[in-house]
């Protein structure tokens, strides 16, 4: 396998569970034990009570966020005990501290405290209710802005995931009326997402000075292999830019769809959603190329034929 | 406009039975015209949407995404024969679909 054609992706967080997401991958349990033992030391110690049917925490955001963090952690751990080491990575949205610890650039740990700070910084601007975000499939750009100007509303594209599906952010209500007067519109799917913040959106362009300060005094390496930023598809290679990048992550609207496209020009020819569902598989489809998108499960049956 | 045969019926049938079973990881001989999409077989929007794409490639078709949306609004799909109809209508009527509701 050459694996400079080979990305690993990165999903923020999940808003439900398959029934054993990771069933093809024999051992990776003990991987996910082992992470999330230090995650309950370090972190919280509620997330050791993790189980995907009895307490998969899913109404807790933050929580939800390290689960990603760290499923996509003991992946890597998993697919480099196997010889699998991809030759780009990628995080979506929040998934991008699981691509800094694929590169080397922090540690598990570290990784565990952007992901705490992110979220109490967030909190100091941001109250638990009156934001939100959707996502929306059928809808292009002008017709988001189009709705969006038409019915007043305060609202800012978030995410572009593909052509014609996006993610967006703003307050509650606003995505309310969206989402409603989207439908009769003619907009194929609308749906709330489970989120109280409105990432990647000027909604939180207030926290980015206290939360770069906390950066700062952190210490990022050097990258072992390249990160594409999604805000505008550079490659980062230095620990300032991907400080910078940490931070505007969250109040800049990203492009996934380029970003994956870009990822196809430099030669990637296969993405490996390191997560436990496939929601960036499913999005891969409406994105054009001839790469093929699978999810860690999925992938690790190809490497045992 | 495009001409609506038997074997156009067939087709996209065979397509759109194929691509459920293989989506959702179901045998095909499971699926039949009254499996809801949702409940059944865990399917979702996104699929219905790839099945747009595939038609609209197969059949060359010329109909934005927003002229469906609007007509799935007032005749709702949960089934596979429901699903079915419709993209017959789609690839028969492209962007006149709305003018069979006036």
């Amino acid at each position: 396998m050459s694996q400079k054609k080979l990305a690993f992706i990165f999903p923020p967080f999940a808003s439900d569970y398959p029934e054993d997401p990771f069933s093809n991958l024999t051992g990776f349990d003990e991987h996910f034990r082992k992470f999330l033992s230090r995650a309950a030391e370090f972190a919280d110690p509620e997330l050791i009570r993790f189980d995907y049917s009895k307490n998969p925490f899913l109404d807790d955001e933050l929580k939800t966020q390290y689960i990603a963090y760290i499923q996509a952690c003991s992946l890597i751990s998993w697919f480099r005990e196997k010889g699998v080491v991809p030759g780009y990575s990628a995080g979506y949205s929040m998934g991008i501290y699981a691509a800094l610890y694929q590169s080397e650039v922090i540690s598990f740990l570290d990784g565990l405290v952007l992901i705490r700070q992110a979220y109490k910084e967030i909190r100091k601007v941001i109250p638990e209710n009156g934001f939100g975000m959707c996502v929306i499939i059928g809808f292009n750009r002008d017709d988001i802005e189009e709705l969006t100007r038409k019915e007043n509303l305060d609202l800012q594209i978030a995410i572009q995931n593909s052509v014609c599906s996006f993610s967006i952010s703003g307050r509650s209500e606003d995505l309310l009326k969206f989402t409603e007067s989207a439908q009769k519109e003619g907009a194929l799917n609308t749906r709330i997402l489970n989120v109280s913040i409105p990432y990647h959106s000027i909604y939180l362009k207030d926290l980015g000075a206290g939360f770069s300060e906390f950066i700062a005094q952190m210490q990022f390496r050097g990258p072992k292999m390249p990160i594409v930023s999604l805000v505008d598809q550079e490659i980062l290679l230095e620990e300032d830019l991907l400080k910078q990048e940490v931070v505007r992550n969250l109040f800049t609207p990203l492009n996934w769809y380029q970003t994956q496209l870009y990822l196809q020009e430099l030669g990637v020819n296969r993405f490996i959603e390191c997560g436990s569902g496939k929601g960036l598989v499913k999005n891969a489809r409406f994105i054009e190329g001839d790469a093929v998108s699978m999810n860690a499960n999925s992938f690790s049956s190809t490497l045992n034929n | 406009m495009a001409l609506i045969t038997e074997n156009t019926r067939k087709e996209v049938t065979d397509i759109v039975y194929n691509f459920f079973a293989d989506e959702c990881e179901v045998d095909i001989k499971d699926l039949h015209a009254d499996t809801n999409i949702i409940k059944d077989i865990d399917g979702d929007s996104l699929m219905f949407l790839e099945l747009i794409e595939i038609f609209k490639k197969k059949y060359t078709l010329e109909i934005e995404l927003k002229t469906i949306g609007k007509y799935a609004v007032k005749h709702p799909v949960q089934t596979i024969g429901q699903l079915i109809d419709m993209q017959m209508l789609i690839i028969e009527h492209e962007n006149k679909l709305l003018e069979l509701d006036q």
